[in-house]
């Protein structure tokens, strides 16, 4: 366990559930899905991260104390939030301990939600789905499923950390991308990403609320769209426009 | 550290990097800290939107985002040759209480925002769109002057 991130449980874990990571990048898709997730499935939070590295906030609910990175769950799935937008150099280990920490709960796989940022996004009808994986067989299952492969290109941010770290130690790993605003909060890209998890997770979500209250979250999720933006600026996330030049 | 590297060090090159990396940290600074206030605002009412700035070579592209904005009601205003004001009026009213707040009062009915052009641009030839919540203005860029090709 990395010590300088600390894990504390608050309920018992089940072993071999899907472990999910919902953190803030382009157009918070994957804090709404998360978000709509823990509402819909009534996941309750069983463990949070306690450390130094992250800045001194705490979220009040109900007057009550709680970290802003928080593993939600129930016997199917783990789900890891965090409601405060990370800088860049807590990454790697956050990420690094939420995934040492999911393989000792011997999770059977990890999928990150996200989006991936599209030009004239307001005049898209229908939004695409686009997966990565940690392994080729994780890439097959994506295509059986439909979903189209990001073949090439660049990826910043807490999901390209998943990826990288799982294929190193052997652990199934997925990321699934919505296309999305890149600089506002985007609920119809979660809805989207959420109709595919289904097919990943068993997990039947309806997100008729979620479509429903969708100018709602966009106002309500103004000031952390705004925190991060200036994280995603640092990180260089604009980078996953540039065209890689492909090295064999 | 060398004899050698200590005149790397010095050449006008590396002086002119650090003086650019300098001028970036502290437009960083100054950014963040004109960032650093509320997105609302109790006195007038008003919540400050969402927005982005796209320079290209012949155009700014400014977008708003405008959740709860009544079409009818969306003004874009230049207040002056480098600044733009856009307003919406809410379809309806948002209060603290509506995001579970209780330590602050207030209410909220209209989007407020101004916004600086950060290229000369023909604030006469604006173009104006609005789309799933999103306001687009079009600017065409202004080219004082080209450098002629030899």
């Amino acid at each position: 366990m990395n010590e300088e991130i600390r894990i504390i449980e608050r309920k018992e874990i089940p072993k071999g559930a899907v472990m999910l990571f919902g953190f803030p990048d382009v157009g918070l898709v994957g804090v709404i899905a998360a978000s709509h997730l823990i509402s819909e499935l009534g996941l309750e939070e069983v463990a949070y991260i306690d450390s130094r590295l992250l800045p001194p906030i705490i979220v009040l609910h109900e007057g009550l104390p709680h970290s802003p990175v928080r593993i939600f769950g129930d016997k199917r799935i783990l789900l890891a939030v965090s409601e405060t937008a990370l800088q860049g150099e807590l990454i790697y280990p956050i990420m690094h301990a939420l995934i040492d920490w999911g393989k000792n709960r011997e999770v059977k796989m990890m999928i990150s939600i996200s989006g991936i940022p599209v030009q004239d996004r307001q005049d898209l009808e229908e939004l695409k789905v686009f997966a990565a994986a940690s392994n080729p067989d994780m890439l097959k299952m994506a295509q059986d499923k439909g979903i189209e492969i990001l073949r090439e290109g660049y990826m910043v941010g807490p999901q390209a950390v998943m990826l990288q770290y799982c294929a190193t130690i052997g652990l199934p790993a997925l990321t699934l991308l919505a296309q999305c605003f890149f600089q506002y909060p985007d609920p119809e890209a979660a809805a989207k990403v959420l109709e595919q998890l289904e097919n990943f997770t068993g997990l039947k979500v309806d997100v008729s609320k979620l479509l429903e209250k969708g100018e709602e979250i966009r106002l309500k999720a103004r000031d952390m769209m705004k925190r991060t933006q200036q994280e995603l600026a640092k990180m260089r996330k604009t980078q996953e426009y540039d065209i890689p030049l492909y090295i064999t | 550290m060398s004899e050698e590297n200590l005149r790397r060090r010095r050449s006008i090159f590396d002086l002119i990097d650090e003086y650019f990396e300098g001028l970036e940290a502290w437009a960083e600074r100054v950014r963040e800290t004109l960032l650093e206030r509320p997105s609302w605002n109790c006195r007038t009412c008003t919540i400050e939107p969402l927005r982005d700035i796209i320079v290209t070579s012949d155009e700014v592209i400014v977008t708003v985002d405008l959740p709860y904005a009544e079409e009818n009601t969306v003004q874009v205003k230049p207040i002056s040759k480098d600044t733009i004001e856009v307003s919406a009026k809410m379809r309806r009213k948002v209060s603290f209480d509506d995001f579970g707040i209780t330590h602050h009062r207030g209410e909220f009915q209209r989007f407020q925002c101004r916004t600086r052009i950060p290229v000369p641009v023909y604030m006469d030839r604006i173009e104006i769109r609005f789309k799933r919540g999103i306001l687009e203005i079009r600017l065409p860029r202004k080219h004082e002057y080209e450098i002629p090709i030899e």
